[in-house]
């Protein structure tokens, strides 16, 4: 029954995608046409050449029927054309969906890591002056936006120091495979990585805190103290341990906003990834493209949720079956 | 019944008012606000005016020079903020009150719709967020209005998601209950009650969407899709970054400040929602200092209380109390709540909340003394020499790791041999199957688990044992059960036990000596006997004489009863689960089998059964908030509705009357739900408070329920119940969750407003003593059933039915 139900959640989200990507092209204020043909080939086609494209493209036909279509379409891994670059739109995303999830798996695991011990750290600590002083500190790095903390890195530590590049993924001088190429490829990451880190520690810093001086202050804990249990084992076996569940959920929920995150710091290091694609995309009006990228982004997160849920019972054994 | 350390429950809440970090946020947020609206207002240039050179350097004329077609940058940032806080603002606003009306909505109505409402919301939220806003606002074009709305389609469904859960906490609450029970409409309940308590929570809801909004927005605007012409700062950021402002010395001015602001705003707003329903409770700290001198022993007592004084954050708890528990023997610590009991108990092992100290005076056990132990021979001390059985209602047990892990921990932290082989033969010795050691405490019954914590206080074989109400919140029968195992164990290991505990006529049977604690104070000493035949001090007289004994002469003996007020007849109530519940597997349960009773007018009727019964569900039934699904019912003639003839008491007056009404609000609302004129309403409240002898002034009427003792909050929840002049009152357990002295006060109250208006009354209770006294016949039921039924005398001195008969002896033993 519970896996039903989880089955059945993934699969309404998966839905729900596809029919936001259905509905756009023909809810959206305009002429379908216009989202899928470039401004100047539409301003030179007759009426005739319309009625002919608009067949060609199946959207003379009953709504249901153009549904059915279309998510047969992407089952197959049809979604359609990129006008921009003149591929499958799947083509497109599948070529630059690996660099973002480079960068996304560094900035998640470091996240994770530095968020967790910060926040644990400072729940022992809660209340005091300087508990609230590294708060205010963390909820400020939380807030500025990521492209802008991008941007002054690059400032910094590419313009000002010289220390690292700043443009796109790849060093274009080496040979694929050679060390000079890989060395070339992880000082790219570093700033991306680092702009992204930035912002996504705040929220696992705080959610770990807070998990972490619940966890604290729970009954288990002092009865474990009242066993004469040492603190050192307290604070990892007793309270840490409980504590982690939150963390991990929550870090799992932050997968789409560190999607997100990574989309914009793409843009401003030329990093080839799917966030390049929704600024051609964006420019080039090429509405497809989007459509292509919003699918592949929901069904990543889809299947990283779908990974968690299946794990999850692995650190809670009040969920286990 | 004077609080010393602890406040009341209920006012334990957040305190009113901002704290400084909130403060400081709000001013931030409101400095900026200000900026924006008169900033642009002071300037001589318009943000798209073009004014000077392209990328022209700051100067005096424009401070912080212009943007790549000549435009001020000063300008063009605060008129720009102007979009950035607008579209962050309206779209928490629209998107926090969408969220509350469907949060309420779903709440209350439950069922399909909510599970419908809660797998859409769970749906979006699993939804890339920002690809989805990208791919949105690409279709629907950059403008103001489609930010809005998009970042609303997007943001609306976490807080629904929030507000639901508490929304759903708040429709379980006995206040909801008790309003419906007045025959109040859903309109009137939501609006009047969730509606209020929900308030103070949806303003972190709009804070986060504010702060969600403003960061999407200025991601939106910076990948291009923000409004071309009313430029935001996200939008600035756009055109610094496309002319690569940030490698040149332009960063410090065109692209340093938009983004200050942005961060400046969006922290403005995470400070002020930082923190809200961020209150835990404190937990313990490893050791409890001694800030004051010690005390030596004087005794030759096993555990021995020297002088001990104990302050909460510089407030006194305990007050110089001396206290012996001589080897073997069991002492019984009782005290009203407040007194320090629990104090005393946790001061013994050192383990208190973090701003509790020991200002003088030692706990000695034999030749050593505890309060002045360093921390680490503090440690081998605790669980080894001296343990502590906690409370079944504490969640005690570590949920994720294995009851055998946890009995065994606490062997082998103090380096015994073979800790599993210990665990397994206490396992045996608390009467659990040795299966049981690989569960995990969720697996288990509350009784269950009290016989794990027991074994786990016996592991390592300690001397001394500490037990803190541990039998609290189990059902009558399992608490006798865990008694007579505690008993039965600390005899057999000649254990030295104090316990504590607010059950007199329980303790004043199982235990040695007793000590009475008012306040702080240690008031008298004795053996239950000389204590309950000549007490000196005041309060163990009270205490004692509120005691209703089983064998004593039945106190309340009344005159013949009128007509029927109540009648059920082969009342069969059967709970069916919605579509949602069945689709999940849920079995309809049968909480009435066919239940035959009767109470006339000025009668008083017992019912009396364990948790699970059914007794809630038969007044429910009376009230007409459920209906018969076999049988039938009838009150007062007819068929019982909401706000007809039949009003309830609920058991726990904390949670039966929402703390923010006004003492004359919630007395009166029955009448008001009842649309009486507002005369009458007016006329009623002074009558109904005197009644129950409650102050009946304007000072009084206008205080909040919140700020109430619970002694008074009982009495105006019964004022309120008589209100209307109800022919059948039903009262669960009322006096329950009260004090012990002021338990009779009630009770005489309760009887007075009997005789003079004659309802019958419909007592629920599982205290066979007070069933006894207080009531003219009484009805055991048991699983939906009514199993023994006769004149109260007869059930409680020579039941029939062996339930009735384990409840007997539970009560005397």
């Amino acid at each position: 029954m519970v896996w039903l139900r989880t089955a059945a959640a993934y699969i309404a989200v998966v839905a729900i995608a596809l029919t936001i990507n259905f509905a756009l092209p023909r809810l959206a204020p305009g002429d379908p046409l216009s989202f899928l043909l470039p401004e100047d080939v539409l301003a030179e086609m007759t009426e005739a050449e319309e009625r002919r494209v608009l067949a060609e493209f199946g959207l003379d036909r009953p709504i249901p029927v153009q549904f059915a279509d279309y998510a047969a379409g992407v089952f197959t891994g049809d979604l359609g054309v990129s006008l921009r670059y003149g591929a499958p739109v799947m083509d497109v995303v599948m070529d630059r969906l690996p660099w973002t999830l480079l960068l996304m798996g560094w900035a998640l695991a470091l996240s994770s890591l530095l968020g967790t011990a910060l926040g644990v750290m400072a729940a022992r600590r809660r209340g005091e002056v300087r508990d609230v002083g590294t708060t205010v500190l963390v909820l400020a790095l939380g807030s500025a936006p990521v492209f802008w903390v991008a941007m002054l890195l690059i400032t910094l530590f590419s313009a000002r120091l010289g220390w690292l590049p700043s443009f796109g993924a790849v060093p274009l001088m080496a040979r694929p495979g050679s060390w000079e190429y890989v060395a070339g490829i992880a000082e790219r990451l570093v700033l991306p990585v680092t702009a992204l880190t930035i912002a996504q520690t705040a929220g696992v810093w705080l959610t770990a805190r807070s998990a972490m001086a619940v966890a604290l202050a729970r009954d288990y804990v002092t009865v474990a103290r009242a066993k004469g249990v040492p603190e050192r084992a307290v604070f990892w076996r007793h309270a840490l341990r409980n504590a982690m569940l939150p963390i991990y959920t929550n870090v799992t929920i932050g997968l789409g906003s560190l999607l997100g995150g990574a989309l914009v710091v793409e843009t401003v290091f030329s990093w080839p990834g799917i966030g390049q694609l929704v600024v051609a995309g964006v420019e080039a009006r090429d509405y497809n493209l989007l459509q292509g990228v919003f699918l592949v982004a929901t069904l990543s997160v889809v299947a990283a949720n779908l990974l968690a849920d299946l794990t999850y019972p692995l650190i809670d054994p009040r969920v286990r079956r | 019944m004077t609080d010393l350390a602890l406040p009341a429950p209920t006012e334990r809440q957040a305190p009113r008012g901002l704290r400084p970090v909130q403060r400081a946020g709000l001013a931030l947020l409101l400095g900026l606000v200000a900026l924006v609206a008169v900033g642009p207002l002071l300037l001589p240039h318009a943000a798209g005016e073009t004014v000077c050179p392209g990328f022209a350097k700051p100067s005096l004329a424009h401070p912080l020079g212009c943007n790549d077609v000549g435009q001020d940058l000063l300008a063009g940032i605060l008129t720009g903020g102007r979009i950035s806080l607008a579209v962050g603002l309206i779209t928490a606003a629209v998107a926090t009150a969408i969220a509350t009306v469907l949060a309420i909505a779903a709440a209350w109505h439950g069922g399909l719709w909510d599970v419908i409402a809660m797998r859409v919301v769970d749906a979006v939220m699993a939804l890339p967020f920002l690809p989805l806003v990208i791919v949105l606002s690409a279709f629907f074009g950059a403008s103001f209005t489609v930010q809005i709305a998009v970042l609303c389609l997007v943001l609306w469904t976490q807080p629904v998601r929030e507000l639901r859960a508490q929304a759903q906490a708040l429709r379980a609450a006995d206040y909801t209950d008790a309003a419906r029970a007045m025959g109040a409409s859903s309109w009137h309940v939501c609006t009047r009650h969730i509606l209020p308590e929900l308030a103070p929570l949806v303003v972190p809801q709009f804070v986060r969407i504010a702060h969600a909004a403003i960061l999407t927005e200025s991601a939106l605007s910076f990948l291009g899709l923000g409004d071309p012409i009313a430029k935001s700062w996200g939008t600035i950021l756009f055109h610094a970054n496309a002319r690569t402002a940030f490698l040149t010395d332009a960063w410090l001015w065109w692209v340093l400040p938009p983004g200050l602001l942005i961060a400046a705003s969006v922290v403005a707003l995470a400070l002020v929602g930082h923190g809200v329903g961020d209150r835990h409770a404190d937990g313990t700290t490893a050791a409890t200092p001694r800030t004051g001198p010690a005390r030596a022993r004087a005794t030759g007592d096993r555990l021995e209380v020297a002088g001990l004084s104990v302050a909460y954050g510089g407030v006194p708890a305990l007050a110089d109390v001396s206290l012996g528990v001589a080897a073997g023997s069991t002492v019984g610590l009782i005290g009203e709540s407040g007194s320090g009991k629990s104090t005393l108990a946790m001061a013994a092992l050192r383990l208190m909340p973090p701003a509790a100290e020991i200002r003088a005076g030692g706990v000695w056990l034999r030749e050593t003394d505890i309060a002045g132990l360093p921390e680490g021979a503090l440690r081998a001390f605790r669980g080894r020499r001296i343990a502590l059985v906690p409370q079944a209602a504490m969640a005690a047990l570590n949920p994720v790791h294995t009851i055998g892990a946890q009995i065994a921990e606490a062997a082998r932290v103090h380096g015994l041999a073979d800790p599993h082989g210990r665990a397994r033969a206490l396992m045996a010795e608390v009467d659990l199957p040795a299966a049981r050691l690989s569960a995990y405490p969720h697996e288990l019954s509350g009784g269950q688990r009290q016989r794990v914590a027991i074994a786990m206080a016996l592991a390592a074989e300690p001397e001394v044992l500490i037990a803190d109400e541990p039998t609290t919140g189990l059902d009558v029968l399992v608490q006798k059960a865990i008694l007579d195992l505690l008993a039965r164990l600390s005899a057999a290991r000649g254990l030295t036990v104090l316990f504590v505990t607010h059950d007199l006529p329980m303790i004043a049977r199982r235990a040695g000596r007793l000590a009475v604690l008012q306040n702080g104070q240690l008031v008298e000493t004795g053996t239950p006997k000389a204590l309950a035949q000549g007490a000196r001090h005041a309060h163990t007289r009270a205490l004692f004489a509120s005691v209703l004994a089983l064998d004593a002469p039945k106190r309340w003996v009344r005159e013949d009863a009128g007509a029927p007020v109540l009648e059920a007849q082969d009342l069969v109530v059967t709970y069916r689960a919605g579509l949602a519940g069945r689709l999940r597997g849920a079995v309809p349960v049968e909480a009435l089998a066919g239940v035959t009773l009767e109470v006339r007018a000025g009668e008083v009727v017992g019912l009396v059964g364990g948790s699970g019964s059914g007794k809630t569900t038969l007044a429910r039934a009376a009230l007409g908030l459920v209906a018969p699904s076999e049988g039938s019912v009838v009150v007062s003639g007819a068929a019982p509705r909401p706000g007809g003839a039949a009003a309830m008491v609920f058991q726990d007056p904390y949670q039966s009357i929402r703390p923010a009404m006004s003492v004359g609000a919630a007395v009166t609302e029955p009448l008001v739900v009842a649309r009486r004129p507002d005369a009458e309403i007016a006329e009623a409240v002074g009558a109904a408070l005197v009644r129950m002898r409650l102050p009946s002034d304007a000072g009084f009427r206008a205080r909040r329920v919140g700020s109430l003792s619970g002694g008074q909050r009982q009495r105006l929840a019964i004022a309120r119940a008589l209100v209307a002049r109800p022919r059948l009152l039903l009262a669960d357990e009322p006096t329950s969750m009260l004090d012990q002295s002021l338990r009779m006060d009630l009770l005489a109250t309760l009887e007075d407003v009997r005789a003079a208006d004659g309802p019958g009354i419909l007592f629920i209770t599982h205290d066979l003593a007070l069933a006894r006294h207080f009531c003219d016949r009484i009805a055991v039921l048991e699983a939906g059933r009514i199993v023994e039924a006769g004149p109260a005398d007869q059930i409680a001195v020579a039941p029939a039915h062996p339930y009735t008969r384990a409840l007997l002896a539970a009560a005397s033993s």
